[in-house]
């Protein structure tokens, strides 16, 4: 369909699940964290969608081809507001760690070290 | 009770499945109404109930003093009304043809489950209804003599709703057609004899003697346990009893109609089963080595020690052995070690009986000794022998006991017999009733004519014990042995009752007039000086405020310990009455019995011996003399050398000072080291051997499986705790390989199975 095929959406999301995945890991700063794994969750939501999109139209036996195709795109709705509930969350986890230790720097909490 | 209406709901099994080959039992119960022995059992709970719900409110409401009479009429009075109901089914079941002689009542199911049945059933035969009569005849004299003994007694209404649960307890046990009810019976009187030896229970050492009974009871308790359950799997995996009787595996009948031939195919069993239960008779009935706890139990109040540690309780041991006589007679060599334990145990506390310087304590010995007679007839094989034993020495000795009371209560109670002397002055009827019972016990007789009770039944004891060769073990005659240590038994027990007699009504010194400085705190029978010197203190200051009552005393003239001004009073009428009755039961109780053989033949249906042929009582020839001549020797031989030696009143080698004992009476005084060797190695040797548990099983084993679980747990969080790094990165990577290696599986699995297409 429009000339972008299937490979090109599912290369964006694999760059863009990779940024994320490894901002995740080198990354210091949780905001940034933060934001690597929106992208990650972008990824995600990219691929549901593009999967959705081209969808052969009789893939699942039973099940109309319109309705499959909108499970991937209910699928997306989900992932942003679990992402949604998840950032309101995790900042303000960040923010009370900031209060306590005047500090966000990752490597610096590490409370858990065995 | 609610309905205890006895035909309502009791019903008399008339299946006539059972029948023990060449047995004389047989059911009847057709003229006899067995319902009615129910009421024999609601009497005396009925009382306890009284004594034990309404007591205290009837001690309130009409004061101290008329209350304890109106309590003492009301436990009195169900005990005499269950001797009458006793009285009434004995005499319905005299009436019956003898063979018939036999009624099973019963009153509820009372366990059901698959493949057993346990109904809460009476047995009416000639023997428990001749246990009935002791039970309720002798326990209610008592009762009436308690009202007297304990008309001080602050706790007036706990003492006497233990005495009728105990009568409840006994009667159960005796009256009971299965051996779990007999076992119920039997712990109750357990539990009842435990609270009552432990009756002034302030007090550390009676305390402490409740305990020991309870204890030493329980090993005897366990050999009868043992012995129940294995009866119960014998007789329950005979092919079709348990349907034919409907699941009743431990009830008399079904055990006696199918116990023999499976015991016949294999003797071992029936002399493990004999013995097991031996064990537990010698647990109540205080045979050697469990009477350790009978002269500790004279701790508690004396019309107990008459009740249960010489009329009643002791002698249930003797009644488990004619109840279960048939299993015996399978076993020679049981029977043989029944007649040798008995035998010793006869020796060994008429030994000890000399040692003693508390009066109650050589009743107590004295009990022991003839509770060894008992077993050295039932091991003989004349099981009615011992009941005819029982039932005289519950007349004698419930006597001597209670006379022996009432010497206490005159003196201040004090118990030593080195402060008595000349009492027949002062104490006319307590002393010609005591003096009855005395040669009721030492056997004295016109030789062949007549004799006081004891003399029949220890005749006939000392008589089955030589005349019969039944308890053998590999040819050796030792019944034929303990009949002769029955005789020289005999012998001391008419001794050492003389030297009581003696020391207490005779001699013109009256000792208790020059009592030595010190005295009290004297002689190993601190059980005595402890009560003494507690009534002493009640008498004054009662710090306590525990034993008696003070608005009762003060009307009560004989409030000072014993000292040189003491002059002993002769005891109210409601305690000699009791003597008075049993003092002509000691006298005509045994002639009447013996007359031509009437307690044997009554006794026969139930007692008698089923299998082993005739028991005789009469050895057939004796060298020099013939059985009434030894035993005319035994009996006027211990009399004349305890006149000889006591004559005098208490001789210098028996006073204050132990340390001037001949080390033999010293040695007797103390059990011959038994009975604290017993204590040292059950007290010390248990604590020694829970200290090895402690520190070895425990600390060691247990807390090592314990300690050893954490330790591992420790090793492998240190080996790993270096993961764990705290770094956030750290983890996701660990995430990120993770989802990866899930990935890459996934996908290596779907390239296998050909990529989905």
């Amino acid at each position: 369909m429009n000339g972008v095929p299937l490979i090109a959406y599912l290369g964006l999301g694999l760059l863009m699940f990779t940024t994320g995945v490894v901002g995740v890991i080198i990354r210091r700063n949780p905001i940034v964290i933060f934001m690597c794994i929106e992208l990650m969750l972008n990824a995600v939501n990219l691929t549901f969608l593009a999967f959705a999109r081209y969808m052969p139209t009789k893939a699942v036996p039973g099940v109309l081809a319109h309705d499959a195709n909108m499970a991937g795109q209910m699928m997306v709705i989900f992932v942003m507001a679990v992402a949604a509930a998840e950032v309101a969350v995790g900042l303000g986890i960040i923010m009370a760690i900031f209060r306590l230790r005047n500090n966000v720097d990752i490597d610096e909490m590490n409370l858990l070290r065995g | 009770m609610a309905n205890p209406q006895g035909s309502a709901f009791g019903h008399v099994c008339t299946d006539s499945k059972f029948q023990i080959p060449n047995s004389k039992l047989a059911r009847g119960g057709d003229a006899m109404n067995p319902n009615l022995i129910w009421w024999v059992l609601y009497l005396p709970v009925l009382g306890f109930l009284t004594q034990a719900l309404l007591g205290g409110r009837i001690l309130k409401s009409a004061g101290p003093k008329q209350g304890r009479k109106i309590l003492g009429i009301l436990a009195m009075l169900p005990i005499a009304l269950a001797f009458v109901v006793g009285c009434v089914v004995f005499s319905q079941l005299a009436g019956l043809p003898r063979d018939a002689r036999h009624g099973v009542t019963e009153l509820f199911s009372w366990i059901s489950i698959a493949g057993l049945n346990i109904p809460f059933e009476f047995l009416v035969d000639p023997l428990s209804m001749t246990m009935v009569l002791i039970i309720t005849g002798i326990g209610g004299l008592i009762h009436l003599y308690a009202t007297g003994y304990m008309a001080e007694e602050k706790d007036y209404p706990r003492f006497f709703t233990y005495l009728n649960l105990f009568i409840a307890a006994m009667l159960i046990l005796v009256l009971g057609n299965n051996l779990l009810m007999m076992f119920v019976g039997w712990e109750g009187v357990g539990l009842c004899s435990y609270l009552l030896i432990g009756f002034w229970y302030r007090d550390v050492a009676n305390a402490k003697a409740a305990n020991k009974a309870f204890i030493v009871n329980r090993i005897g308790d366990w050999g009868f346990s043992l012995g129940i359950f294995l009866l119960a799997v014998v007789v329950g995996s005979q092919p079709g009893v348990v349907e034919s009787s409907h699941g009743r595996i431990l009830s008399f009948d079904t055990i006696f109609a199918n116990i023999v031939p499976a015991l016949q195919a294999n003797p071992g069993l029936a002399t493990a089963i004999a013995l097991l239960l031996f064990v537990g008779a010698c647990g109540k009935s205080a045979q050697f080595p469990l009477y350790l706890w009978l002269p500790d139990a004279m701790a508690g109040p004396t019309p107990v020690s008459a009740l249960i540690h010489a009329a009643t309780m002791v002698t249930s041991g003797v009644v488990l052995l004619n109840r279960m006589h048939v299993i015996f007679e399978l076993s020679p060599v049981a029977s043989a070690i029944v007649a040798c334990v008995g035998a010793f145990t006869a020796l060994f506390a008429a030994l000890v009986a000399f040692g003693q310087t508390d009066i109650k304590k050589v009743l107590a010995y004295s009990t022991v000794s003839q509770l060894g007679f008992m077993f050295v007839a039932c091991g003989a094989g004349a099981y009615w022998v011992g009941m005819f034993h029982v039932t005289t020495h519950a007349f004698f000795k419930a006597l001597l006991f209670l006379g022996s009371g009432a010497v206490i209560h005159a003196m201040a109670h004090n118990q030593d017999m080195r402060n008595y002397g000349n009492l027949r002055k002062y104490l006319p009827i307590t002393f010609a009733t005591m003096f009855i019972g005395f040669i009721a016990i030492a056997g004295l007789s016109i030789p062949g004519v007549f004799g006081f009770a004891g003399y029949y039944s220890k005749e006939a004891i000392i008589g089955s014990g030589l005349a019969n060769n039944f308890a053998t073990i590999d040819g050796v005659n030792l019944g034929y042995y303990a009949g002769w240590t029955a005789l020289f038994v005999a012998l001391l027990t008419a001794f050492y009752m003389t030297r009581m007699t003696w020391l207490t009504f005779f001699g013109h010194e009256e000792r208790w007039r020059k009592i030595p400085a010190g005295a009290h705190a004297h002689g190993e029978e601190h059980h005595a000086v402890e009560e003494e010197s507690l009534h002493a203190e009640s008498f004054g200051p009662d710090t306590h405020n525990f034993y008696v009552d003070h608005a009762h005393v003060d009307d009560h003239d004989e409030h000072h310990d014993l000292d040189k001004d003491h002059t002993p009073r002769e005891v109210s009428p409601s305690m000699w009455v009791p003597l008075v009755a049993l003092a002509f039961l000691s006298i005509f109780g045994g002639w009447f019995l013996a007359q031509g053989g009437r307690f044997e033949h009554w006794l026969e249906p139930s007692s008698g011996p089923t299998l082993i042929g005739k028991i005789s009582q009469e050895p057939e020839h004796l060298p020099y003399l013939s059985l009434v001549g030894w035993s005319a020797v035994a009996a006027f031989g211990g009399l004349i050398l305890g006149i000889l030696v006591y004559m005098n009143g208490l001789p210098k080698k028996e006073g204050w000072e132990e340390r001037k004992w001949n080390p033999f009476r010293r040695w007797a005084g103390h059990q011959f080291g038994f009975d604290s060797a017993m204590v040292n190695a059950s007290v010390q040797g248990g604590g020694d051997l829970s200290r090895v548990a402690w520190r070895f099983f425990d600390v060691k084993i247990i807390d090592g499986i314990v300690n050893g679980a954490g330790y591992v747990a420790g090793f492998f969080g240190k080996l790993f705790h270096r993961a764990q790094t705290g770094y956030v990165r750290a983890y996701a990577l660990v995430m990120l390989a993770g989802v990866v290696g899930v990935l890459g599986w996934f996908a290596y699995a779907a390239i296998l199975s050909g990529g989905g297409r």
